[in-house]
């Protein structure tokens, strides 16, 4: 995973591009600056050939290819791979524009250091779409390069340009590989003019459900992970959990650990104890032998959150108004209901693990993580070190879906390492997983709504509460701005066209870690709104996807939800009935710009419910890989309904009551249901990918629950 | 004490109640077999003993002697990969992959076994390993597409 292939040296072009000249191995790199101000730019600009970039000066570019003497492009990746094939997305960007064949792109995961730092993480399915426009210009730009270096070598004046080769028009025969051109010694220089970027009706590679470039080694388990990232003569640790949530450590000593053989140290500081050991079993084992004294904070259980979050949800901030919803509703015929979602764990099937070897001069860790530049500055902080000076490459991701931006485990390791002067692996069990983990908030929503003589709703007032999502990653004072958490109310506003319209949203202080679940507030939001809209339509008389298209705007978006609904409806034959003792609920969703519409089709086997089959339409602008997309949809689709069917953490005198799957179980292949999914393309740029598809998909099961029962369930999980 | 690991004789400490799973990835390096739950739930550490889909985490070493052990990295046939790898890469079915060495275990014990599963047997074998990411329909086509693959290899 290491990236030796550095340039010597970079060059700084007037449009913020890095060339990097005399790489190892002889090939060219080039990078572009993300968002870089003129100012710098031109600071920049007067060291010319210098020796370097100024330190003020980002040190490594935020988008990096290389091109190898082979003809191989390596494409420095700064997001992280966990399931969401992002590496193939991105890379199948820049192939389109650097004019290669897709055999000929490969990707290397870029550490915290570089050759590409990505402070943002990789989250908030925005990988793709804030890429999207960078990759291509700096692809382009090399490729405009590497086509005047050809041109000239041929002795052209135009050059064209296939697969990896630039070829003489005239006679295709004369051609120069890319590989070739970069071997020869040559001053490169960046084009002055915008590099042309490829119209979208000539696009060979963006569109196409590419292969990803990750399984070849996945179905061989041949693919590392932070569990699994090993270095000659490490060591294991495991550090002593609190008995309940928010429990202080008052005291510590080593007891006998030190005594059980295969220990080989008990590392005791402020707040913290654990052990170092041969294997991972012996050091859990030693846990039991040390003297621990806790101090307990008082205890509580899930069902005193919730009434917290009831308490507090007439107070929020307003986070959509228009009209006056208040007064409308005074004096007229009022729809109520109240929705609330659990505590739900990420369960991600790789826990948190971090390789830390920590030197006396320099940091090097392996990290399942979504962040890796906030894991070292974390273990720099924990540790006392310079920042630079600690590197975290991170590995494959055995499921990240918000759990893996904070990652406990690598400070743990950190701190292990450093006392025992030996590189030291903390993979948390299960139970820790479980335990000791931040989880998805619970939320409660109260609504009030009335409709007018021809069933148009004329007011809607939403009173929305959560816990945290976002607000720990956030400085306080832009909380204090912000006022309530933006990733709490994620899916919370109405897409339709409600004259008189509040929805408020009041973020709640809780005793138990929350934090970022795939897609955030959404599924839990979109649970509460698509159903309380289904509630409106049904006590309308309106047919549900009939009330729903009635109410959409006269706008972009508005014309895309029409769109995307009607194209779930289709597929599910939602005009035609379902079939005996079966029934259908739909339901509608917009995040990160990707529109989602659903159909779920549920019965009872018996007294449990099912959900048959599920319909799916997404409109995400335009899909750079289809197959990808739907793979994310359906993952999403079977993550979100084992959210729906099954899925709570419930507390227990201060503590978590699951510590394993026993109590907390998920979504099976027994009850996934049949998915059909439809990827629809609205535009010639990208949006989310990884969550939104996911949004509806709770509402679409409780819609079809009510059409089947008649009786509307306003909490999860149903089953 | 010896362990016999696709085809390959290893000489591993002799401490009879350490599950297997922790002498494979610890010990000898095959990290292919991924932990998941420690309690025999999830199926992320199935492997095969005697040609069976066993939970590794639940297998004491003691229970192994004179036992052929399979993991994910002894399936292909070097480079030829098996059927059931050849189908999961052919549907693009893995997406984070922690659960799949597990998934792809089950399933090829269970088409040793049963070559020609109904949709319910099939069911019946993979239900114990669970996929966070949620890739189930394609686990369910990649199942039959191997057994299919299977059918066309013996031909």
């Amino acid at each position: 995973m290491k990236h030796d292939a550095r340039p010597q040296r970079w060059r700084i072009t007037r449009r913020g591009f890095l060339i990097g000249l005399g790489l190892v191995g002889g090939g060219l790199a080039l990078g572009a600056t993300l968002g870089l101000p003129a100012a710098r730019l031109a600071l920049a600009d007067l060291l010319g050939d210098g020796a370097g970039p100024p330190a003020s000066f980002p040190k490594e570019p935020a988008i990096w290819f290389a091109i190898q003497p082979d003809g191989r492009v390596v494409m420095a990746m700064p997001k992280v791979e966990m399931g969401q094939g992002v590496h193939t997305a991105l890379a199948q960007l820049a192939a389109e524009e650097l004019g290669v064949a897709w055999e000929q792109m490969s990707v290397a995961q870029s550490s915290s250091l570089g050759p590409v730092r990505d402070p943002a993480g990789t989250s908030a399915s925005y990988s793709v779409m804030g890429l999207f426009g960078v990759i291509r210009e700096t692809a382009a730009t090399l490729r405009e390069m590497l086509r005047a270096a050809g041109a000239e070598r041929l002795g052209i004046a135009e050059a064209e340009i296939a697969q990896g080769f630039v070829i003489d028009p005239a006679h295709p025969a004369r051609r120069i590989g890319f590989g070739e051109l970069v071997a020869q010694p040559r001053e490169w220089t960046a084009p002055a003019e915008a590099a042309p970027l490829t119209p979208p009706d000539r696009w060979r590679i963006i569109g196409q459900p590419v292969p990803r470039l990750d399984l070849p080694a996945k179905v061989r388990g041949e693919a590392i992970y932070g569990y699994d990232a090993r270095v000659e003569g490490m060591l294991y640790g495991a550090v002593a959990r609190p008995p309940r949530l928010g429990a202080k450590l008052r005291r510590a000593a080593p007891g006998t650990a030190l005594s059980r053989p295969g220990v080989v140290q008990v590392v005791i500081r402020d707040g913290f104890a654990g052990v170092v050991a041969e294997s991972r079993l012996t050091a859990y084992a030693a846990l039991n032998d040390l003297e621990l004294e806790w101090e307990l904070p008082p205890p509580f259980t899930h069902r005193d959150l919730e009434e917290r979050l009831a308490a507090q949800a007439g107070s929020g901030t307003i986070i959509q108004q228009r009209g006056d919803a208040i007064a409308t509703l005074r004096g007229t015929q009022v729809i109520e209901a109240t929705y609330r979602t659990p505590l739900a764990a990420h369960a991600n099937l790789e826990p948190q693990a971090a390789l830390v070897d920590v030197q006396p001069d320099r940091v090097r860790a392996w990290v399942s993580t979504q962040s890796p530049v906030q894991v070292a500055e974390s273990i720099a902080t924990t540790l006392g070190r310079a920042a630079d000076t600690v590197e975290v490459t991170p590995t494959y991701l055995g499921g990240g879906f918000g759990r893996k931006l904070l990652i406990t485990a690598a400070n743990e390791a950190a701190i292990l390492s450093a006392a025992a002067g030996k590189p030291v692996h903390v993979g948390w069990t299960r139970t820790e997983e479980f335990r000791h983990s931040y989880l998805r908030p619970p939320t409660y929503a109260t609504f009030r709504a009335a409709l007018d003589g021809q069933g148009a709703i004329i007011a809607l007032e939403q009173r929305h509460a959560s816990g945290n999502v976002l607000f720990d990653f956030i400085p306080a004072p832009l909380r204090w701005l912000l006022g309530s958490d933006f990733g709490a109310w994620r899916g919370a506003r109405l897409v339709y066209h409600i004259p008189n319209l509040l929805v408020t949203s009041q973020t709640v202080e809780l005793p138990v870690p929350t934090g970022p679940w795939r897609g955030l507030g959404l599924l839990a939001n979109v649970f509460a709104v698509e159903s309380f809209i289904d509630e409106l339509a049904h006590t309308a008389g309106v047919d549900p996807l009939e009330f729903r298209l009635r109410h959409l705007p006269d706008s972009e978006l508005g014309q895309r939800f029409r769109a995307t609904l009607l194209a779930v409806a289709e597929m599910a034959g939602w005009r035609e009935p379902a079939p005996e003792g079966r029934a259908r609920g739909i339901a509608c969703s917009v995040d990160m710009n990707t529109v989602a519409a659903h159909v779920a089709e549920v019965g009872y086997a018996g007294d449990k419910l099912r959900v048959y089959r599920v319909w799916a339409a997404v409109d995400p602008g335009l899909a750079i890989n289809p197959d990808g997309l739907a793979a994310q949809t359906e993952g999403g689709i079977m993550m979100g309904l084992s959210a729906t069917l099954f899925e709570q953490v419930t507390i227990s005198e201060g503590r978590i009551e699951a510590g394993n799957f026993d109590r907390y179980p998920l979504l099976t292949i027994a009850d996934a249901p049949e998915v059909t999914v439809q990827i629809l393309r609205s535009g010639d740029q990208p949006f989310g990918g990884g969550e939104p598809p996911m949004g509806p998909i709770a509402a679409a099961v409780a819609n079809a629950l009510f059409a089947l029962t008649g009786e509307r369930k306003r909490s999860l999980p149903l089953g | 004490m010896e362990l016999t690991i696709n085809g390959q004789r290893y000489t591993v400490a002799d401490e009879p109640a350490r599950p297997l799973l922790y002498v494979l990835r610890d010990e000898l390096g095959l990290t292919g077999t991924k932990f998941g739950c420690g309690a025999g739930i999830c199926g992320a550490c199935t492997v095969h003993v005697n040609g069976v889909a066993t939970r590794s985490c639940q297998t004491m070493i003691a229970t192994l002697a004179g036992a052929q052990v399979t993991t994910i990295e002894g399936l292909a046939d070097g480079e030829q990969l098996h059927p059931v790898q050849q189908a999961f890469l052919e549907l693009q079915v893995p997406q984070c992959g922690w659960c799949m060495s597990g998934q792809m275990m089950a399933a090829a014990a269970l088409l040793a076994e049963n070559p020609n599963p109904t949709h319910e047997e099939m069911i019946a074998a993979m239900r114990y390993n669970y996929c966070r990411c949620g890739s189930y329909a394609r686990i369910a086509r990649a199942v039959m597409r191997a057994a299919e693959l299977m059918k066309e290899g013996a031909a």
